[in-house]
């Protein structure tokens, strides 16, 4: 079989840069001045303040991961933590700024909200400039906003809820996170509500040498349910760029939460994001997960199954093409008795990309009556690519159905002979088999998603194999 | 000394939160004073198996880490060098019986299985009921070029006793190491098992079984990584653990660049016989080489309630029923053991110890 | 014009570094039904690879014509798409693709043109019907868990989408029940015209109960050591290969 070539993929319409306009700019670097400069532009209350203040002091103390990934070319000296654009916050498209709406345009997301959306969050930068929900929801109670409009209208609510599922110091990017956090969505879904059609938050960061950090709550009340989509994504610059949003999930008893994410980060994207969902009493919340873009990715969304009968799924795939280190998985937590969860983890690497997978799974004391299934695998399409399996399966009581199994390797000669013979050039016999891998996660996602999931990786396949 | 040591770091780090990277033994006593170790039977067909008392090869890829390698280095009371020339399999059973004259083992043992050469090596460490044995202990192998070495490390220590074991082995083109390991004994069992397939068609399989009471606590740390063209690696650990026996089992195969058609494969079990007995599994996979085969499968879980209804339906009280079913975990490693008398003696200990 | 379809000349393959096929010559025209019997071993499923050029098959010598290219060397699809068909033992299973967007796929690929949707639709339906097949297998996913019968169906139905002008049908291992056969005669009669033609690889002799054969060939150790007609078949189901077999070892 010949061998890989590569060549910079154009990735089209992600690589739309607008020109850095904005309204406001901190200076890089991180500093108590620049926190105190953030909090005095975006008017926070005052235990907000101090809520970041604190923060900053966490991040100071904490150490940089020990393990994987490489992140010393991070230098926050270089990163410009709040970047507000030129507009405000929207309910309507016309009112969105030409460029701006261009690239959301462009980007599908007002078509994919007539379509098939009951609302929609659009984050440029630090701020979001477009938010809006269909009337129905609204009357049933349900609340879709911006984080910074939440904490002004439901301020005890927030106030409740931000960073008690993910405390600042769980990590050092979170604890930064903490500190210059802007932006990201807020959802209530009142008791016994069926949100029937996702809700759609979509984060774009456009300005170079700049993070983003935005914070999404979502709050699904007893009975209730929800399917929340999140899509990201960045114009490719030569310096970093820095994402560490932060995802927190309360999931009261008896509800259901789907939460699925397109990741499409630019790859100079630094993407160290943290998403953790409480869930209670026979409620489950299930993750679809695709991890494309970035040049470094650290993620592990995790589930801690407080309630007893609770239920966690995940599933998720990687995609690590050349320059990418994609360091992803997931984390389960059982705490309490009749518990499960499902693990479907899949990974794709070529062209000297490498894919982690990374998790844990912990069954605690007390939970007795658990299963827990874990199935990866990992596809090299290459000579050069590299692929990690590390899972870590810890198991304190006996009372447990626990089981684990991991494949590696590349695809098969035979397949790739059989679909030859039926005419399909070797290019096109490799991407259908990447596609098919692909598909338990494809399937999983609503159809436009799904459709812009094998775009990408028609895209990454592209001139890479022939 | 009294001395709190962390050690069997694994060769890929993962967060620090999952408690896996390594193991920590607070307030542990180690022996400063070393005597002599005289207590030690060598057996079997000894023809064309050179020993020497003498072994200053103390480097170590992995080992326990540092404080237990230079630890080595500095008290060793024991070196043995061992070169096989046999081209016929032979058994040598070289055993090491603790007792209160002979308390602390540091031993340094060298294999070397010489070209086309064959031989089962039988290492048996086992300690009076009520001593206070301290063993840290290396052994390492060379098998050269079509070589194919039978070992079977069997540790029936007390349980007040402390076992490290550092094994180091490397396999040259087409030669087979075939390891049984029985991990029975100990207050804290620590082995670090590192196999190196630089050959071409080098096979290396592993089959451990573990059984854990009371506290004791086990880990264990194999790494194999593959080199060579069709190099292949099997690792099987079989364990059970009761009361509040704790195990950690970090298995890592690593597929090295260049070792084209490699396979390797992995597989863990754990029944837990108790709600208070942890298991910790730590299976990866490394992988920088496209052309290979890797699995990787682990379970754990109770002993089956059915199988456990029937077996006790046929007159076999409980305790009864789960030392049968254990032994029926056990024995398809067991079964690789072709010294009946051994074979009898761990049988026996299984049985106590499930007790 | 040549009536001319298949020409193998001289073939020499090894597999795993083994000598397998050791000079063989083939020609089939237009129209014709050819067999190619022999043991366990001798060479069968290669000769079907080697035309195909499976990368695993090693071609040391001789060439292969096809409907007047050579196509020794031409890679596997290409092959695929000039019209040769071969229909697998053990067919791969393909997870996430599912069969009919497989063939919607294929035949696009074979005849370079976009699908009319609704025509191949109706085409597929009849072909299913006329192989008994279970429409709801149409939307799983390629020959995932599919049984052997099914598999056997599935390869034919393959056969008929893409209507290949030669068609290799390689039923060396396989049980052969009697469902099995049906489908296989069945297929080759819906398929069969004057200008296409069929290689049924096979050391079963029940499968060509019901059908018309023109050419047996038998192969035996690497070589084609007798060629007849229909009647060769049924000499073969009487008194096996071991004459053959002897032919072989003394010329050797």
């Amino acid at each position: 079989m010949s061998k890989s070539k590569v060549k910079d993929i154009d990735r089209n319409i992600y690589d739309i840069k607008n020109k850095d306009e904005y309204d406001f700019k901190v200076k890089k670097g991180l500093t108590k001045e620049i926190i105190e400069e953030i909090s005095e532009q975006k008017n926070d209350p005052q235990w907000m303040r101090e809520f970041r203040l604190n923060a900053l002091e966490v991040y100071n103390k904490l150490e940089l991961p020990t393990w994987g990934p490489d992140l010393s070319e991070l230098d926050m000296n270089e990163i410009a933590t709040y970047v507000r654009p030129k507009s405000k916050l929207n309910t309507s498209w016309d009112e969105v700024p030409e460029d701006i709406k261009t690239t959301f345009d462009k980007l599908g997301i007002p078509e994919a909200e007539k379509k098939s959306l009951a609302g929609v969050g659009a984050q440029y930068d630090s701020e979001v400039v477009y938010h809006s929900m269909k009337e129905e929801l609204i009357k049933q109670g349900v609340v879709y906003t911006d984080m910074e409009t939440a904490i002004k209208e439901y301020p005890k609510l927030v106030k409740e809820h931000f960073m008690k599922c993910v405390p600042v110091y769980d990590h050092k990017f979170v604890a930064l996170h903490g500190a210059v956090w802007s932006g990201g969505s807020f959802v209530y879904v009142p008791k016994g509500v069926k949100v029937d059609i996702p809700l759609q938050s979509y984060f774009r960061l456009n300005s170079p040498e700049s993070g983003q950090f935005e914070h999404t709550l979502i709050i699904v009340d007893e009975g209730a349910s929800l399917h929340f989509i999140e899509g990201c994504s960045a114009p490719k610059y030569n310096k970093i760029n820095l994402h560490a949003g932060c995802v927190e999930l309360f999931v009261k008893d008896n509800a259901y939460l789907r939460y699925s994410t397109i990741e499409n980060w630019s790859k100079n994207m630094l993407n160290l994001n943290t998403k953790k969902a409480i869930i209670g009493k026979n409620a489950q919340v299930d993750w679809v997960s695709g991890s494309f873009g970035s040049k470094i990715s650290m993620l592990y969304p995790m589930s801690i199954l407080n309630g007893e009968g609770s239920k966690t799924e995940y599933t998720g795939i990687s995609f690590a093409g050349k320059g990418q280190n994609l360091d992803t998985g997931f984390k389960v937590v059982h705490n309490a008795p009749n518990t499960s969860s499902v693990i479907n983890a899949k990974s794709i690497s070529k062209s000297d990309g490498k894919c982690t997978y990374r998790s844990l799974v912990r069954i605690n004391e007390n939970a007795k009556n658990t299963k827990s299934s874990v199935s990866c695998e990992s596809l090299m399409l290459d000579d050069t690519s590299i692929s990690d399996t590390i899972p870590v399966n810890d198991i304190k009581t006996d009372e447990v159905e626990f089981s684990h199994e991991a494949k590696i390797g590349k695809i098969s000669d035979k397949a790739i002979f059989y679909l030859m013979s039926r005419g399909l050039s070797e290019e096109d016999a490799k991407a259908m088999i990447v596609r098919g891998f692909a598909y338990p996660i494809s399937k999983e996602l609503p159809v436009e998603y799904a459709a812009e999931m094998n775009n990408l990786i028609n895209l990454e396949l592209e001139g890479a194999i022939g | 000394m009294i001395k709190s040591i962390e050690l069997n770091e694994t060769p890929v780090r993962t967060s620090k939160n999952f408690n896996a990277n390594n193991i920590k033994i607070n307030d542990i006593e180690i022996p400063d004073n070393i005597s002599s170790f005289y207590n030690i039977d060598i057996t079997g067909e000894c023809s064309n198996i050179q020993v020497e008392q003498e072994n200053n090869d103390y480097s170590l890829v992995y080992g326990l880490g540092n404080f237990l390698n230079e630890y080595s280095k500095a008290k060793s009371n024991k070196e043995l060098n061992i070169i096989v020339n046999s081209k016929t399999p032979k058994e040598f059973i070289l055993s090491f019986n603790f007792d209160e004259n002979n308390l602390n083992l540091i031993e340094n043992i060298k294999i070397t299985a010489n070209e086309n050469c064959k031989a089962t090596i039988i290492i048996k460490y086992k300690s009076d009921h009520n001593v206070n044995a301290f063993h840290n202990g290396i052994i390492k192998t060379i098998a050269k070029n079509m070589a194919d070495i039978n070992i079977i490390i069997v540790n029936l220590m007390n349980d007040s006793s402390n076992n490290f074991l550092s094994i180091e082995n490397t396999l040259e083109d087409s030669s087979k190491v075939k390891y049984t390991i029985v991990d029975f004994g100990g207050k804290h069992s620590i082995t670090n098992f590192y196999s190196n397939l630089i050959g071409n068609f080098s096979n290396n399989i592993i089959n451990t079984i573990y059984l854990g009471k009371n506290n004791q606590l086990f880990d264990l740390n194999y790494i194999a990584e593959l080199r060579g063209v069709k190099s292949n690696v099997d690792i099987e650990v079989q364990g059970a653990l009761k009361d509040t026996a704790h195990k950690h089992f970090k298995g890592t195969i690593d597929f090295k660049k260049g070792c084209k058609k490699a396979t390797g494969n992995e597989n863990e079990f754990c029944m837990l016989l108790s709600d208070k007995a942890k298991s910790l599994a730590l299976p990866m996979l490394l992988c920088s080489e496209e052309d290979v085969e890797g699995n990787h499968s682990s379970a754990t879980g109770k002993i089956g309630e059915k199988e456990l209804f029937y077996i006790m339906s046929r007159g076999f009280e409980l305790k009864e029923a789960m030392k049968l079913m254990v032994r029926a975990k056990f024995n398809r490693i067991i079964e690789n053991i072709k010294n009946e008398e051994l074979k009898e003696e761990i049988l026996n200990e299984i049985d106590n110890r499930l007790d | 014009m040549s009536n001319k379809l298949l020409e193998i000349k001289n073939l020499f393959v090894k597999a795993e570094e083994k000598e397998i096929l050791k000079g063989i010559d083939l020609t089939i025209n237009k129209g014709e039904i050819h067999v190619i019997m022999g043991p366990n071993g001798s060479g069968k499923t290669t000769t079907a690879n080697a035309i195909l050029n499976n990368p695993e098959y090693i071609k040391e010598k001789g060439e292969i014509i096809f409907d007047g290219k050579n196509i020794t060397n031409t890679k596997t699809d290409e092959i695929a798409r000039q019209g040769v068909f071969m229909s697998f033992q053990l067919p791969e299973e393909i997870p996430g693709i599912s069969v009919t967007n497989f063939l919607k796929y294929a035949k696009s690929k074979a005849t370079g043109k976009p699908i009319k949707v609704f025509q191949f639709k109706d085409e597929l339906a009849k072909y299913m019907e006329e192989l008994n097949m279970n429409p709801k297998n149409m939307e799983r996913s390629l020959n995932v868990g599919f049984s052997g019968g099914e598999k056997k169906k599935n390869e034919i139905l393959q056969m008929l989408v893409l209507n290949p002008k030669l068609a290799i049908l390689d039923e060396t291992d396989s049980g052969l029940d009697v469902d099995a056969i049906r489908t296989v005669s069945k297929g080759i009669e819906m398929f069969k015209n004057k200008d296409n033609a069929v290689l049924i690889i096979t050391h079963n002799t029940k499968i060509l109960k019901n059908l018309t054969v023109d050419y047996v060939h038998v192969l035996v150790d690497g070589h084609i050591v007798k060629t007849g007609g229909q009647e060769l078949a049924s000499e073969i189901e009487e008194e096996g290969y071991g004459k053959y077999k002897k032919e072989v070892s003394n010329n050797e």
